[in-house]
């Protein structure tokens, strides 16, 4: 009895257009989507040099150590580049920020002045690299009074070596370049958050599945359809029938997670990290939770196959956007505020611990949880 | 930031930038003269950019200082002078940049909850129109094609007008004061016209389709899938030029895009007007091209075999 429902669940599973969909295609889609969406948002963090104006006036020409600097920090194509800079005249430096064609403007008078007019962070950077400017120029000017207080505390040593000014000069230099406090970077290798989508879309297929349970459950209620009733009027054991409809639905959404799988890496070009393994293992116990999802609301609501589905998918949904698919600050917003709504949310769990496998952090209280949840 | 596992998921999900540890007797240290190391953790990214050369402008100075002040407290007051010099800023527009980002974001976001939702209840309503009885009952009646047709998009306007002035609502709670300035004016007039494009397109859908069971996949590919091509989620700016390049064809992109102009907007000159309205402008001929869409395909569809 049991292969034989088993066999027969299968084939109509397979023959339900709308489960197809969501099973099999509406991942497969929402990959391409992700894939298109964030192909760019990581690598455009990366630093593109700001364009910026200088009014170049009498006051500024007087400044050769600012001139120097912001020329070095100009030069097209070297590695310190973080300007594109133009020398312009003060009507036109406000007609290009007008047009937003530059970021700011910088204008010299008696002390220098950053014109711009929004507060992002090309022009905090504008304004960090003036203040840098002057803030070495003063730190500089310190440094030579005390030197040079120093020679004068000592007058014959002055006259005693001619090239005490040279000496004077050497000695400021080596203070400003003094090997400084060394900053160790430990920063974790692993960063890409838009893996976080892929996740995300993992969990999703992982708990779809539960629209497989809930059809398959359907098959054996007397409530719900024509085998039903059929199935409540034989002697055949009812547990058999239930285990064998249910294992049909777990193995569709097997075949439906190996084609995601397949075309993430495949197609698409997602790179899961080392522990593959781990996530498919993962992929396979969420499964289960998904199903249990979907055997709960088969069981316990009592309405027509649609608002079941709905009910199903909206979950779903909720889960994804809750644990970052929209967006994964989202996530972070509610396990910072309200952490008790994704300990419930099965999606998010799954999210959690696939991307404890990115970061590498093992963490066995998630796996147990979405056992847990299974099981319950 | 207790342990180190919530210092890596912070960092990981960008709520933190650059993570700094200072070591013990770094204080002592540092006098003494050795060269203690910090250890820093970093997004690599803008934000973690400038905090490094803030950390290291810091170290640099207090470095150099430290030759020429024979004390703790000259250092300290070294330093004071040193980070007293500030450049003098001067910002040209009065606009509230973080309002007006977080309106434009929420504006964004509303492109998907007013297609979802107007998709969603707007093809429930007409399926129950759909119905062969109702349908038959329809056809036979002596009221003409185009008025019924007609009737029933005013009718359902009603609906993708009250869920819009919804979601209006929701706005002037959580954005804020922008929303009552003439910006705020313009993304509500701008996510009205969407509103019309919504409604049009959710009734060419509920004309197309009959299966309720097809619905919710519909929904989902449309609704997600251009908030996903046109910038609803991830700012425009990070977008790859082919994908947008795709979804000029869709109405969302020009009601995102407008949203994103109006945040930028400085003077509410003629210009800036001639702009909106051509997007707006888009959004309703999209909007037009979907109703007669539904009409010419409803129409095709009255014979029943």
């Amino acid at each position: 009895m049991f292969w034989h429902n088993f066999k027969y669940t299968l084939k109509t599973l397979a023959r339900d257009r709308m489960l197809i969909f969501w099973t099999f295609a509406f991942p497969l889609i929402l990959g391409t989507l992700f894939q298109m969406a964030f192909a760019n948002i990581e690598s455009s963090e990366e630093f593109s040099p700001i364009t910026i104006a200088i009014v170049e006036n009498d006051a500024w020409k007087q400044r050769t150590v600012w001139n120097e600097a912001f020329t070095k920090l100009s030069e097209e194509g070297s590695d310190e580049q973080l300007f594109h800079t133009r020398y312009t005249s003060e009507e036109e430096a406000k007609e290009l920020l007008e047009t937003d064609e530059i970021s700011g403007y910088l204008m010299m008078k008696d002390t220098p002045q950053v014109v711009v007019d929004a507060s992002g962070i090309n022009e905090t950077i504008f304004k960090h690299v003036c203040e840098e400017l002057i803030q070495s120029e003063t730190l500089t000017d310190m440094i030579v009074e005390k030197q040079t207080a120093k020679w004068m505390a000592n007058p014959d040593q002055m006259i005693n070596d001619p090239a005490w000014q040279t000496r004077l000069y050497e000695e400021v230099n080596e203070i400003l370049q003094a090997e400084t406090t060394m900053v160790q970077d430990a920063s974790p290798t692993k960063m890409s958050y838009t893996m976080i989508e892929f996740y995300t879309l993992i969990a999703m297929t992982c708990l779809y599945g539960g629209v497989l349970a809930m059809v398959a459950m359907n098959r054996n209620l007397a409530d719900m359809s024509d085998s039903g009733k059929r199935v409540a009027v034989s002697p055949a054991s009812k547990g058999s029938l239930v285990l064998s409809s249910i294992s049909a639905a777990y193995v569709v959404q097997l075949l439906g997670l190996t084609l995601l799988f397949s075309f993430t890496c495949f197609v698409l070009h997602v790179d899961y990290g080392e522990n593959f393994i781990g996530l498919l293992g993962l992929a396979v116990v969420g499964s289960l939770a998904g199903l249990a999802l979907g055997i709960c609301v088969a069981a316990l609501c009592k309405r027509n196959e649609a608002t079941k589905t709905g009910i199903l998918i909206s979950i779903t949904m909720l889960g994804s956007f809750l644990s970052g698919m929209m967006g994964i600050t989202m996530k972070y917003i509610v396990d910072t505020n309200f952490s008790w709504l994704n300990r419930l949310n099965p999606a998010a769990m799954i999210i959690v611990r696939l991307t404890r496998y990115w970061i590498r952090k093992r963490n066995r209280k998630k796996l147990c949880f979405i056992v847990r949840f299974t099981i319950s | 930031m207790d342990t180190e596992a919530k210092q890596e998921e912070a960092l990981f999900y960008r709520q933190i930038h650059y993570i700094i540890t200072i070591p013990e007797h770094f204080h002592s240290d540092f006098m003494d003269g050795e060269k203690p190391q910090l250890v820093v953790k970093s997004t690599n990214d803008y934000e973690a950019s400038l905090a490094q050369m803030q950390l290291e402008r810091y170290l640099n100075a207090a470095n150099a200082l430290r030759f020429i002040s024979e004390s703790e407290a000259e250092l300290v007051a070294n330093m004071e002078a040193v980070f007293s010099e500030t450049t003098e800023v001067t910002m040209t527009s009065k606009l509230d940049t973080a309002g007006l980002n977080k309106a434009a974001f929420y504006y964004n976001f509303v492109n998907y909850a007013l297609l979802a939702g107007c998709i969603y209840v707007i093809c429930l309503i007409l399926s129950s129109f759909q119905q062969e009885p109702v349908r038959k009952r329809t056809l036979i009646s002596s009221m003409n094609f185009a008025k019924y047709h007609r009737q029933l998009l005013l009718s359902n306007s009603l609906l993708a007008i009250a869920l819009w002035g919804f979601y209006v609502l929701i706005s002037l709670i959580l954005v804020g004061d922008v929303m009552f300035s003439e910006y705020g004016r313009a993304y509500i007039l701008n996510s009205f016209v969407f509103t019309l494009c919504a409604l049009a397109l959710a009734f060419l859908i509920g004309n197309l389709v009959t299966n309720k069971n097809a619905m919710n996949g519909i929904i989902n590919v449309i609704a997600l899938g251009s908030s996903f091509l046109c910038g609803a989620f991830v700012p425009m700016e990070y977008m790859p030029d082919f994908v947008l390049r795709i979804a000029h064809l869709l109405p969302s992109y020009w009601f995102i895009h407008a949203n994103n102009l109006i945040k930028g907007i400085k003077t509410f000159d003629s210009a800036v007007y001639r702009e909106l309205l051509i997007h707006m402008g888009v959004v309703l001929a999209f909007a037009l091209l979907f109703v007669v869409l539904a009409y010419l395909i409803g129409r095709k569809r009255r014979k029943i075999a």
